[in-house]
């Protein structure tokens, strides 16, 4: 937790970092205009999340991974090997289409890494997907059926000598190391350090060394452009993220057809590996949102979604350690950032379970009247806006649609407004469209 | 009979290891292969049915699919020839995730339901380029071309299947159906399609009543 939270009751602690987020205090700023231009916009958000007040207009945020550098005129490669490029790319998007707040420039990650580790968890531009498109989720049964109990027992030690060298090549050889216990005694301590010594798994790790190195530089490059982002007036809309612990298994190790019999098959041992990563999941949503000031911590929402699993199942298996992992966040005054993907019609009443004002929904294709009908006064919400419109639609159609929505969800603040999903490919006049549109309807 | 019904209940209930017993048993009470097979589609049918109606989801789905699967294992070699065949197929459904698009889950899922509903399916995987979309249309004559994708970029790719059909004279003969998360009817006009889907059951009901 932020130091200065300490002193602070539970209940006061998100709008306590929401106010040390809002004041950009220990930010630098390009002039005082700018200064006041990054606390209106972290102040309108402040005010939609909170539910105390009505802000002076709503917020508008849009979710971007590679519509900056498409629109620059680059492709997936080219945004994923130069970061200069990279990084100017999002200056410009900012300039362009002033958001209230954006986040995701480092979500964009640097290729070489990738290649250094002979990564295989995701496909990316010129690795499995043509150049000139972006990463995908290259879902496998990257854990097997029969490991659940080495999961359960030491995550850590299954993550590190089972799973990454299955979803990283070059850690391959990590799956021939000792567990790292021998080292609590100088007698017993010879076994782990002589596997660490196997020239595979020397090899193995000089090329984590060099994905440190190379991110390490990578970052040296993108943070200047990450402030300058913010020195303009643009506040980071992200200080942390994690996920469900539930998409944690059955997105990176099990995969969606293991994870689904698992539930038949061996229930009780779901349940317990969902409960050992909720701390987890916590630490690492707290720890970043701390290390950046910023108490918005994004959890992208897969596998709990309308379609996936009847809520019976969604009740059991995913809705309890999310709620624990929220319900976390807020205590370390750190606000969830729900990012829901596909529809949650059928799970809206779970979401009033969380204590009013702390949290964000972000929807994608869930039907935004009912969510405000049924979220008003509990929780902020966001999203909703077809991205199908920002890419195959008309200005006018846009500016329309906007209207419309916000006619529908903004009224007494507590919303938002959003593109359904990642921008990867937007026609710029109707980002422009749906940008201006927001600004002009979302007066209070 | 009641055997064979007991066996159909206990495969749509989800209950794996009885399931399976039951099937060893009705084997080697001289039960026909061809029987027990049916029992399983009956199954499968009343599976399909309570997705349909929303009782069901992917976890029974995909648990369904498996468990079918470990049957035939069992049953395969007890099987005369043309005791698979199953009933009249009503129809021919190609599927496939467009070129730059590698998701499989709603694909799989359309694919499983299309075969369950009494259709030929043919399965082209992911990340299916236009031009062998289009040669497999010609080589396999479908009814109905299924084009999946679960991402935006998806879009151009769709609508180079549609232009690309049409080039080769097929498309007065088919129906296409795009589907997908992010597909409505806005990408429908934009890629060409006949309809859309973000659900597989409106879906394979649109395919339906389009063979009729």
């Amino acid at each position: 937790m932020l130091e200065e939270l300490r002193g602070i009751s539970p209940e006061d602690r998100v709008e306590a970092f929401l106010d040390i987020w809002v004041s950009g205090e220990g930010l630098e700023f390009a002039s005082e205009e700018a200064r006041e231009a990054y606390r209106y916009r972290a102040g309108l958000l402040k005010d939609a999340i909170l539910l105390k007040k009505t802000p002076d207009r709503v917020p508008i945020l849009p979710l971007a991974t590679f519509a900056p550098t498409t629109l620059a005129g680059m492709s997936g490669k080219q945004a994923m090997n130069d970061p200069d490029g990279l990084g100017k790319a999002w200056l410009k998007f900012v300039d362009d289409y002033e958001p209230d707040a954006l986040g995701g420039m480092l979500m964009v990650m640097y290729a070489p890494v990738l290649e250094a580790l002979d990564y295989k968890l995701y496909k990316w531009p010129g690795h499995g997907v043509p150049e000139h498109l972006y990463y995908q989720f290259n879902e496998q049964e990257y854990m097997k059926a029969d490991e659940y109990d080495h999961f359960i027992q030491d995550v850590t030690d299954y993550w590190i000598r089972v799973w990454l060298p299955r979803t990283h090549g070059a850690l391959g050889p990590l799956a021939g190391t000792f567990p790292v216990y021998g080292s609590m005694e100088l007698p017993m301590s010879s076994p782990w350090l002589m596997t660490l010594g196997i020239p595979e798994v020397q090899d193995a790790f000089k090329a984590l060394l060099e994905a440190g190195r190379l991110t390490f530089e990578w970052f040296q490059k993108m943070m200047p452009y990450v402030g300058q982002k913010v020195a303009k007036g643009f506040p980071e809309s992200a200080g942390g993220f994690t996920k469900a612990p539930f998409d944690v298994l059955a997105d990176s190790f099990r995969g969606t057809t293991g994870i689904m019999m698992d539930l038949f098959r061996q229930p009780d041992k779901v349940l317990k590996a969902v409960e050992v990563l909720t701390p987890l999941m916590i630490n690492l949503g707290v720890s970043l949102a701390k290390v950046n000031r910023n108490p918005l911590v994004f959890i992208p929402l897969h596998k709990g979604a309308d379609g996936f699993m009847s809520n019976a199942h969604f009740e059991k298996f995913y809705w309890p350690s999310l709620k624990n992992v929220m319900l976390g966040l807020i205590e370390n005054g750190c606000v969830p950032v729900c990012f829901v993907e596909g529809a949650y019609n059928q799970r809206l009443e779970y979401l009033t379970e969380l204590p009013p004002g702390k949290c964000v929904f972000y929807f994608d294709r869930t039907d935004m009247a009912r969510a405000k009908e049924v979220l008003a006064g509990k929780s902020c919400i966001a999203g909703g806006f077809p991205v199908s419109l920002i890419m195959t639609g008309k200005p006018e159609q846009v500016e329309a649609e906007v209207k419309k929505l916000l006619n529908q969800v903004a009224p007494n603040g507590g919303y938002i407004l959003g593109v359904g999903t990642a921008l990867d490919d937007p026609k710029p006049e109707n980002l422009k469209a749906f940008m201006e549109a927001g600004r002009k309807f979302g007066k209070y | 009979m009641s055997d064979l019904k007991a066996l159909t209940d206990t495969v749509v209930e989800m209950k794996e290891t009885e399931a399976l017993e039951l099937t060893v048993k009705l084997l080697e009470s001289g039960v026909a292969a061809r029987d027990v097979f049916r029992a399983y589609q009956d199954a499968m049918s009343e599976i399909g049915k309570r997705f349909e109606q929303q009782v069901y989801f992917l976890p029974e789905l995909i648990m369904a699919g498996d468990m079918m699967q470990k049957a035939l294992e069992v049953i395969r070699p007890h099987l005369v020839e043309g005791d698979q065949g199953g009933g009249a197929k009503i129809g021919k459904f190609l599927i496939a995730t467009v070129a730059g698009d590698i998701h499989d889950i709603g694909k799989n899922i359309v694919t499983m339901l299309m075969d369950i509903n009494g259709f030929e399916v043919r399965d082209l995987g992911v990340d299916v380029p236009a031009d062998r979309i289009v040669e497999e249309a010609k080589a396999f004559g479908p009814d109905v071309v299924g084009l999946s994708g679960l991402l935006t970029l998806a879009y151009d790719p769709m609508k180079e299947v549609v232009e690309k059909l049409e080039a080769a004279g097929l498309r007065q003969n088919l129906k296409v159906i795009i589907g997908g998360a992010q597909m409505d009817e806005s990408v429908r006009t934009y890629v060409g399609a006949d309809a859309f889907a973000t659900d597989a059951v409106v879906g394979v009901n649109l395919c339906k009543e389009w063979v009729n």
